[in-house]
């Protein structure tokens, strides 16, 4: 059951033919049939969102810890099954792809983690970590194989020389552009970043942010980049998706959403940055409630400040406020 | 001039902690590392200190030390002073005091909020119990009286309908929650200086923002002195009056927030704002962020001269050669860099 109606879409002119599109998708967890999912209710993760990025664009989602951003990212790139919805990727539907054609789909598409430290192998060189994806997905031998891997090695900043060492040998921001390398290896054309930049020093993270800057433009990628740094958001994507108990609250571009929030939640999370904006109006209260059993009605208006009887009972439809922004909050009379 | 208001309103403020070119090293295998050398902190009554440094910079170790928590067989205070003024104006020399007294002082004076709650808090003791019993054995409350002080204070941190809570063990708890406990055990023996370090790194900003609105409000109610530790720059704008910058073991500048933030003076200060994402300028162009070449010097053998050489895009010969001293670039605010005058910051 997706929950939403009909979406009407001023959609921009390029993401008419989208890269990546998703419709109605939904994760519940612990609804298996397993031995306990009887007892207890499912974890709504991801609940009916639909979703379309343009070849080339860099879609920003956030939200707080639990929204659904790693399961969304997880969902899209059909690392998990969805509950329900599909997802195409360049006009394919990715869900009736037999894992065989799956696997050779999965070079177009690859995934970022926030931590450099566990996401490498300790035990395999930098060298090794790069031929393996160039090996499977691109059927490379021998050294046609290490001179792609030093080909990407080179393309974040890094030397041949350091094909021989192993990943305790780097510092952390070294170790990311090694998992940003062999994100590349396979020369995907989409990628989701989780967090990528979030465990590292600020320094550092400056370091990894123009590092994807510039990759993303020199080889045309298309991102979805999962963070709950607001600011880190802001300066890296196009347009950006805030997420709430899985559901999608507002969908912008990234100037829009930035200078003219439309839901409250958004304009709350804007507010509890710091440094974003310096006037903490509404300083949310308490924290999101279980995923497991959501608020009827609009699932916000538990901390909404602004909510009133008809919240509780109508689920909000996402719904253009702008061009190209939409929102899924039922009032329009509320100054944020 | 705002400039010499604050001078006046600090000097006005009556000192609680003082630490005089500090040094903690830690002997291993490896070799020694300098993780303190030569730190020097002060801050007054009701006043926050923020201290702020990338990873390894030696934040905890500071607050560690002033706690007097670090392991005696491999940290070692090799140099400097801790001074602490108690609530009748007495000063004592935290290093020279009796373990007992120093027992006392951590019981009634200065409370620390560690980086990790999860590892602070202990998982076998409810979190009534955690925070009732320093109630017990330091202001010598009964069981009775201690559990309703223990409810008051989770009152106090914002935990709702505390009675349904104080049985709870940490694993039961978010992180937030788990949070706002450590900050009630912390506030139990209503200390004089409260070391919070980190205590919002794990958070979300929306939890974020309610820890940090709460640590502000108990502070102005007690005209508490709080040094607060963390590596985000944009917090310290929000809750400090003071902060004091980190880089390989030492202070390298210290001064009143709007000074340090608005006008650095030291080139590594100055290089820490620039990886910040700020906002679009005002042509709503993205603005570049500049990150700082190379890495943190290895803590087992710094360079030589001034610490931030190899990184610094002002060092001339001389920074190689010698140690630059904290300077005074104001009555309240110290630099070290040997160039800071004749740089362009
Ligand atoms: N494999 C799983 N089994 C059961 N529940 C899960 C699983 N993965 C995620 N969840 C639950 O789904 C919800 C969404 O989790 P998800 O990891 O997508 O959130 P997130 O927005 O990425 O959070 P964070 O910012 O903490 O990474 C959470 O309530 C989480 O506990
Ligand atoms: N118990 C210990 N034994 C040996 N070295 C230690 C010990 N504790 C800390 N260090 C070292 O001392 C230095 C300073 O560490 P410290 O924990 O103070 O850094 P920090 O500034 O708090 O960093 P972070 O932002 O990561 O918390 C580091 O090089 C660290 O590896
Ligand atoms: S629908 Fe109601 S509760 Fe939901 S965001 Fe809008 S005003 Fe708030
Ligand atoms: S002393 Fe020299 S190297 Fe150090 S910060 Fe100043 S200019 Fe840079
Ligand atoms: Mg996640
Ligand atoms: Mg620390």
């Amino acid at each position: 059951m997706s929950e939403q109606a009909d979406i009407e879409r001023p959609a921009a002119e390029f993401r008419a033919q989208p890269l990546l599109s998703a419709r109605g998708i939904t994760k519940h967890f612990g609804n298996d049939g397993g031995m306990f999912s009887k007892a207890s209710a499912p974890i709504r993760a991801v609940e009916g969102v639909d979703l379309d990025i343009a070849s080339g664009e860099v879609l920003g989602v956030v939200g707080e810890s639990g929204s659904g951003k790693s399961t969304l990212g997880r969902l899209v790139l059909r690392l998990i099954e969805p509950t329900s919805g599909t997802v195409s990727f360049d006009g394919k539907d990715l869900c009736s792809l037999q894992t065989g054609e799956m696997r050779r789909f999965r070079r177009h598409m690859q995934m970022i983690f926030q931590d450099p430290f566990s996401s490498l192998n300790a035990r395999m060189t930098i060298g090794d970590a790069l031929v393996e994806p160039i090996a499977l997905h691109l059927g490379l031998r021998g050294q046609a194989a290490r001179d792609a891997a030093v080909g990407v090695l080179e393309r974040v900043g890094l030397h041949a020389d350091h094909m021989k060492r192993y990943p305790r040998m780097f510092s952390g921001g070294q170790r990311q552009r090694i998992a940003i390398a062999r994100a590349l290896a396979s020369s995907p054309r989409f990628i989701v970043a989780d967090e990528p930049v979030s465990a590292l020093d600020v320094s550092v993270q400056a370091e990894v942010i123009n590092l994807l800057q510039q990759l993303q433009k020199e080889l045309g990628l298309t991102l979805m980049f999962i963070s709950h740094d607001l600011s880190v958001v802001e300066v890296i994507t196009d347009r950006v998706m805030v997420l709430y108990l899985g559901r999608v609250m507002e969908l912008a571009p990234t100037e829009s959403l930035y200078g003219n929030p439309a839901h409250p939640y958004t304009a709350a999370l804007l507010q509890a940055a710091p440094g974003m904006i310096s006037v903490k109006k509404h300083i949310l209260k308490g924290e999101i409630p279980s995923p497991a059993n959501p608020p009827s009605g609009c699932v916000f208006r538990t901390r909404c400040p602004f909510a009133i009887d008809a919240c509780a009972h109508t689920v909000p439809t996402l719904r253009p406020v702008g061009p190209d922004h939409l929102k899924a909050c039922i009032r329009d009379d509320i100054e944020l | 001039m705002p400039l010499t208001e604050q001078a006046v309103e600090t000097a006005a403020r009556r000192p609680v902690l003082s630490v005089q070119d500090l040094k903690t090293h830690f002997m291993t295998d490896a070799g020694i590392i300098k993780a303190v050398n030569g730190v020097s902190l002060s801050v007054g009554e009701g006043e926050t200190l923020a201290v702020v440094g990338e990873s390894g910079s030696g934040k905890s170790v500071t607050g560690l030390t002033v706690m007097r928590l670090l392991g005696r067989t491999t940290a070692r205070v090799v140099g400097g002073s801790i001074e602490f003024v108690d609530r009748d104006g007495k000063a004592i020399d935290l290093l020279n005091l009796s373990d007992m007294g120093m027992e006392k002082v951590r019981g009634h004076d200065i409370a620390m909020i560690f980086q990790d709650p999860m590892s602070s808090l202990n998982p076998v003791f409810t979190i009534g119990n955690q925070i009732a019993e320093p109630i017990r054995i330091h202001q010598g409350y009964g069981k009775k009286e201690a559990r309703g002080k223990a409810l008051d204070l989770l009152r106090q941190v914002g935990i709702s309908d505390p009675e349904s809570r104080i049985d709870s063990y940490p694993h039961q708890l978010s992180g937030g929650m788990r949070q706002r406990v450590m900050i009630a055990i912390a506030l139990a023996c209503d200390p004089r200086l409260l070391i919070a370090d980190e205590p919002t790194t794990a958070l979300d900003v929306t939890i974020q923002a309610q820890i940090m609105a709460l640590l502000k409000q108990l502070q102005a109610e007690r005209n508490m002195a709080m040094i607060f530790v963390t590596h985000d720059l944009k917090l310290v704008d929000e809750i400090a009056d003071r902060v004091a910058v980190m880089y390989a073991s030492q202070v390298v500048e210290e001064g009143p927030v709007d000074q340090v933030l608005g006008h650095p003076r030291h080139p590594y200060t100055k290089a820490l704002l620039e990886c910040i994402p700020s906002r679009r300028d005002a042509q709503g162009e993205r603005r570049q962020l500049h990150p700082i070449p190379g890495t943190l010097p290895n803590p087992l053998s710094p360079p030589s001269g001034c610490r931030f050489h190899p990184r610094c895009g002002f060092a001339a010969d001389i920074c190689i050669a010698s140690d630059p001293e904290l300077e005074a670039v104001t009555s309240d605010h110290v630099t070290r860099c040997l160039r800071w005058q004749e740089v362009a910051l």
